[in-house]
Formats: structure tokens, sequence, C-alpha cells
């Protein structure tokens, strides 16, 4: 193992060229992150760690929208249309609404054909039907005769009374965001309903309701806006695509990726994300009713449930994906040529002979892998609640122990920054950690030397952070308690930030190894792979709960526990040795 | 509750003076009942269905009109979007289409236009539908006259 040996040399040597970076960091806008990277460069070459936690750089991809940028944004687009296109606010709204809010895609559209968009969206020129003289209307919902001032008409000018505008647009306000594209009730006619009708002849609560629709649909329908997904947090991102770091930091101090909107979860991918949180909940009865009773939108992913009807599915606004319950494709794929329902009903047959019933399955392997999977739960959990803590700890030091220390030992605060840093460290370094448990699940059992050299990189990493949360915890506690100012405390100084630039660089390589997917073991990985399988096919997945936290070169013998079993790679299920393929999954054994 | 009983009345008035206008439906609202309604409609001419009498069933809810009537076939009936067993009706305008504009009349309309013109590609009785989508449309045409002659045509003697 040369490249462990070299890794750790390259530490060495780095740690010393970024020891001095404490101090000289402008107040960034979060007042959170602080930039201590000098080295622009590598922020493009080999996406260095540190980018994502020098989150307010002007490299910055995205921006944080509050409430009220995101109204202004929305304002000023709708002014926008409405001035180039010479058409009311309302009308412009409605358009942009149309075309998801892009400017650029309303101006085209209207430019190539107006006729075209305003028959589709539903802006009518002039009305379809006129009662110039009349002075008394019926309505066209509850057929009573009403006053002419008792009724109200969209463009289009069919009449309908107040109190039926008011239930018919309270309904549909009622049903979720399609209210923002309501039509006329008349069937017949499509002409939209607008802002102006809605605050009109509705209730103040109703008004309120479609107003945030309207807010939430320029954030959701929108590509390039997401909303922040932490709890209870109500602020927007809007990112522009590009760069190759989709990790973004909201003003709520909540970090998530772009991609998926998990928490920011640098260096492990989307996907593997994905299978360990959907593992996580897999074990909770919600999760299985919901594997067992609905299907996610094949589009927009929501979970559905199918109560009645055909199979032809459509998803709630603002969605609308239109598809085939049976076999989950596009509907628009169940044409003449596809074969249609037959398809679908081939699919059905091979159900019922288990050969697709993969949620079946899939719980029964989580329950073959269980112990396997704790070990790793156990500790990613930890790290996630240790993690919750040092931010709580974080921000105890930023609100009231910093000032008491500036007092008591006679620094200026912006001296006592490397403190704040060593924590922010500790809060970055256990979010990495927490990740690289789900990594370690995913990572192949006959990968021995990925498997060796990633525990090795883990452990040396976990137990640098451990010395560092260990000094920022317990050994600030004597000077927060001194009356006076102490000697000792710039030995304190050196020795955190000393930790907290060693902790950085383990845990950078940590980050970049597995970037790049332990490549570094590849050559000699494949070799040791081959003789070990050859001889110790063995092994089941139990019998390795016992490894301990950073346990680093251990031997790669742990999956042998009885010789008459094979674990599959695929699914980890115990097979008997005279088995070729596995039982569970059917996949050739290797 | 007031506004869809007062909506109820009036479409009960009108149906009582349009009886005459179309021939092809007989709307009556249950005695004791105002939100349960039976129509008997004549199946169109030209279809499978001509010459039968077809019975449906309303459920009003109280939110009526704002919200749809829940229609199904009483009459036994083979048609791509009618569910063999319960009678269930699988029609846009039932479900997400719906419009307070509609009533029980002009969905009892609707209804005799889908008989008039099945829509096999959201189909509820697949096997109904996939004879329609295969091309075999004498063959989904004598299945539907068999049992509009079995389910819906006075027995004979």
């Amino acid at each position: 193992m040369d490249s462990e040996e070299d890794m750790h040399d390259a530490n060495d040597i780095e740690s010393l060229d970024d020891d001095f970076y404490s101090g000289e960091t402008e107040d960034a806008p979060m007042g959170f992150y602080s930039d201590y990277d000098d080295d622009a460069d590598d922020y493009f070459d080999d996406a260095d760690y540190s980018e994502r936690t020098e989150s307010s750089r002007m490299e910055q991809n995205y921006t944080v929208l509050k409430e009220s940028d995101i109204r202004q944004r929305q304002e000023d687009d709708i002014s926008r249309v409405s001035a180039v296109l010479s058409i009311s606010r309302v009308a412009s709204s409605i358009l942009l609404r149309h075309y998801n809010w892009s400017v650029s895609k309303v101006n085209d559209a209207w430019f190539s054909n107006e006729d075209r968009v305003r028959k589709a969206v539903g802006l009518l020129d002039k009305p379809v039907v006129q009662f110039p003289n009349a002075s008394e209307l019926i309505c066209g919902i509850c057929f009573e005769t009403h006053p002419r001032s008792w009724i109200e008409s969209a463009a289009c000018g069919h009449p309908y009374c107040i109190t039926c505008w008011a239930g018919y647009i309270g309904t549909s306000i009622n049903d979720g965001p399609g209210c923002l594209t309501l039509r006329c009730p008349d069937p017949a006619c499509g002409a939209a309903i607008g802002q102006d009708m809605i605050n009109l002849l509705v209730s103040s609560e109703d008004k309120e309701k479609y107003s945030r629709y309207l807010l939430r649909s320029y954030i959701e329908d929108n590509k390039k806006t997401k909303w922040c997904p932490a709890p209870g947090c109500e602020y927007a991102v809007n990112f522009d695509a590009g760069s190759g770091n989709c990790d973004v930091s909201c003003l709520c101090s909540y970090s998530f990726c772009w991609n998926c909107t998990e928490e920011a979860h640098r260096p492990v991918d989307c996907v593997t994300v994905a299978k360990w949180i959907l593992k996580n909940s897999a074990e909770s009865e919600n999760m299985n009713w919901i594997l067992a009773n609905s299907k996610p939108c094949p589009k927009c992913k929501r979970p559905i449930e199918k109560n009645q009807g055909c199979m032809h599915m459509t998803c709630t606004p603002p969605c609308k994906f239109e598809f085939c319950w049976l076999c989950v494709g596009a509907w628009s794929d169940h044409g003449e040529r596809t074969g249609g329902f037959y398809a679908c009903n081939r699919y059905e047959a091979a159900k019922q002979e288990g050969v697709y019933d993969e949620a079946e399955k899939r719980r029964e392997m989580a329950k073959n892998s269980l112990e396997r999977y704790t070990h790793y739960y156990e500790r990613w959990a930890s790290n996630q609640s240790s993690r919750q803590k040092a931010l709580a700890d974080l921000q105890q030091m930023q609100n009231v122990h910093i000032e008491k220390l500036s007092d008591t030992q006679c620094q200026p605060e912006s001296q006592l920054k490397f403190i704040t840093e060593a924590w922010l460290q500790i809060v970055e370094c256990r979010r990495v950690l927490k990740w690289t448990y789900a990594y370690g699940y995913y990572l192949p059992e006959h990968e021995h030397a990925k498997k060796q050299f990633f525990e090795y990189l883990q452990g040396e990493a976990e137990s640098g952070l451990e010395r560092l949360h260990q000094c920022a915890e317990k050994e600030l506690q004597q000077f927060l308690t001194a009356d006076g100012p102490s000697k000792e405390f710039n030995d304190f100084r050196t020795k955190l930030a000393g930790l907290t630039s060693v902790t950085r660089n383990y845990f950078e390589n940590l980050v970049r190894a597995l970037e790049n997917g332990l490549s570094d073991v590849d050559s000699h990985g494949a070799a040791c792979s081959k003789t070990t399988s050859s001889k110790n096919v063995g092994g089941s997945s139990k019998g390795r709960g016992g490894r301990g936290k950073g346990a680093t070169l251990t031997s790669g013998s742990c999956r042998i526990t009885d010789d008459n079993y094979w674990s599959c790679e695929h699914c980890t299920y115990a097979n008997a040795k005279s088995d070729t393929t596995c039982q569970m999954c059917q996949q050739q054994r290797r | 509750m007031q506004a869809s009983r007062a909506r109820l009345f009036k479409e009960y008035k009108e149906v009582q003076r349009e009886k005459a206008v179309d021939p092809d439906i007989q709307l009556s609202c249950d005695d004791s009942n105002i939100f349960k309604w039976t129509a008997l409609i004549k199946g169109p001419s030209e279809t499978p269905f001509e010459g039968g009498v077809f019975q449906l069933a309303f459920s009003v809810p109280e939110q009526y009109p704002l919200q749809p009537p829940q229609v199904r076939f009483l009459t036994k009936i083979f048609h791509p979007n009618v569910h063999f067993k319960t009678g269930e009706i699988c029609l846009d305008i039932l479900k997400n289409a719906w419009s307070p504009a509609w009533t029980l009349q002009s969905v009892c309309r609707a209804i005799i236009a889908l008989m008039a013109h099945p829509e096999p590609d959201s189909p509820l009785n697949c096997d109904s539908g996939n004879l329609l989508r295969s091309g075999d449309v004498r063959g989904y045409q004598s299945m539907a006259r068999m049992y509009t002659k079995l389910a819906a045509m006075p027995k004979k003697g």
C-alpha cells in the first residue's frame, strides 16, 4: 500500500503550507463561512474540497432569494412582459405562468404567433357574448335571475352571479395550485381567470392562498429556482447551471444539493444518497405502506395511490404528467405502435409470477443485510447528531462565548476567529464523515483493496476529527472559565489552528479519493480481489458488526464466516455454496 | 347545502318542462331525496346500443354544482369506458374537467355522446378497449350488441 504512505506525506507537507490562514478573512455576507483557501486555481482544477465551505465568493453560481426578492423578481418579470407586449399586468402574469416564468419564451411565442398563444392561454381579445342592454341576467351556475350589478364575467362575457363565482373560484383555490390556470366555467369557453377576478370575488383568506400559489409557482415552475428544503425555511435559491458543483448554502445556513435537494452530500453522489435515504426509511411501516400501495409519478416522483378509475393516470397540477399505472410509462407512448395495453397486460402477468415484484424483493434484502446496514446506519446517525450538536455549539460560541473570551483574554474578537473556524470545520467534517458511511455501505464487497483504502482514509479523517473536536470542546473550557488572560492561550491557539488545518487536509484527501472512485487502488485492487475471491468465496453478511470506529487496516477476511455460504455482491443475500446464481436477485456468482 | 338544493330544484323544474324536447333522456328525481337521481337514456342510433334503454344512477354531492355528481350505469353495458362490473364511467367531465355550468341533463347528453364515440385509449373495460384498438370493430359491435340485447331490452315472452 504505497499510496497510503504517499498520501500521508502529502498531508504533512500541505498542512505546513496551510497553517497560517486565519485572521484575514472578510466578513462573508452570511457571517458564517469564511474563505481560508487562497488558491483560486484549485477551485476549477480538481473541485477542491474547500470550494464548498467558501460559500460567498464571487465564483458563487447561485443566489439566495428572500420572499421580498422573489416578489420583486416576479413583479419585474411581469412588468417587463407587460411593457414589451403592451398587455395588462394580469394578462402578462397568466402568460408568464403558462411559459414557466420564462420571459424569453413568452416573447418568442408571442411574436411568432400571437393568436395561437392567446388561444392556448385563454386571453381573449373581445367578449364572446354580450348583453349590452339587459338589466337582469341569468347566472349560468345557479340559474337564478340577478340584477346586472350582481353579475360578473371574465373577458368572454359569460354571466355568473358573484356568489357562484366565489364558490367556483374558492373550490378551485382549495383544490390546489391548479387554480392558477382557472378558466371560465363555460365548458366551451377557455377564457383565463386572472388575479384581478380573484381579488374582486373571493374571501381575503382565499386571496392570500392564491397569491401564495402564484409566488410558489414562480419558484417551482421555474427551472432555475428551487425552495430551500430546510424545514420552516422560506428562502429560495436561484441556480445558474454551468459549474460542476451542485452544493448550495441557503441563508438559513442549511446546505443542500441542487440536483436532488437532499442535504449537501459531497463527495457521495446523488444516486447513492437517494438509495441510502430510501433505505433508512425502508424500515419504517410508512415506507412499507407506500411501497406496497403507491407508485411514484414517473415525472415528479410524488407517491400516487390509485383508488379508482382506469389505468390512464394524470398527476395533480402542476405536474399533470399522464402515465400508465401498469407500466409507469408515459401515456403518450401508449399508441398503436407500442402495442399499448397488450404490452401492459403482459406486464401484469409477469408481475403475478413475481418477476417484477421489486418492492417485495427490496424488503426481503433489507432484512438479509440488516446487520451490515445497522453498522453503517448507527455511525451515519451518530455523526448526524454530533453535527447538530456542533452546530448548536457553534451558535453558542458566536453569540456568547466569543465576546466573553475576548474580554477575559484581552484579545480583539477578530483574533478569535480561529475558534469559529475550528467549529465550522467540525460541522463540515461531521457532514462529510456522515456521508462516507453511506458510501462505505454501497462500496462493493469484493473490492477489498478499495475497501481497505477507504477505511484507512476514513479512519484517519475520523481520528483527526475526534482530536479537533476534543480540543475545541474540552480544552477551550478552561479559558472560558478563567478570570484573566492566561499564558497558555497562545499555545491553545496554535494547537487548535493546527488541528483545524490538519483535519481539513485529511478530509480533503478523503473527499478527493472518494470523488474519483478510489481509483488510486484500481491496479492492484483488481489483482487482490481476484485472489481473495477465488479462495474465499464464503462469507455472509453476518459477523461484521463488531468493527469499531476508525478501524484502519483490517484484514480482508471479514467476509468469511461460514464456508457453506457465499454472499451475493449485488444484494448480499447468503446463498448456499452449490448455487451458481443468487437465489434472491438472479445475479451470476462471481 | 342550500345552494345545491336550490340548483337541483331548478334543474328539476327544467326537466319537467323539457321532457318532450329531448326524447332520448328521461331524468327523474328520487321521491324522498333530491340528491339521488336516476335517468333512462336511449342507446344512440347507428351504434350497437341502438334500441336499448340504459339506466343511470346519479349521486349528487352537497357541494354540487361546484363538485361533479357521481354517475354510474345500473344497466350492464359493454363499452370501453364503463366498468363492466360496477358501471363506473371514465369521463373527463365527471372528474377533473367538471364545470359547474354542466347540468344533470347535459351530463346525460355527454354520456350518450360517449356511447357513440368510445375512447379506447382510456379503457375501464380493457377487453372492450382492446377489440377496438386492434381494429376489430365487428367483434366489438357484436359483443356490445349482445349485451344490449341481454341487458337493455325488454325480455321477449
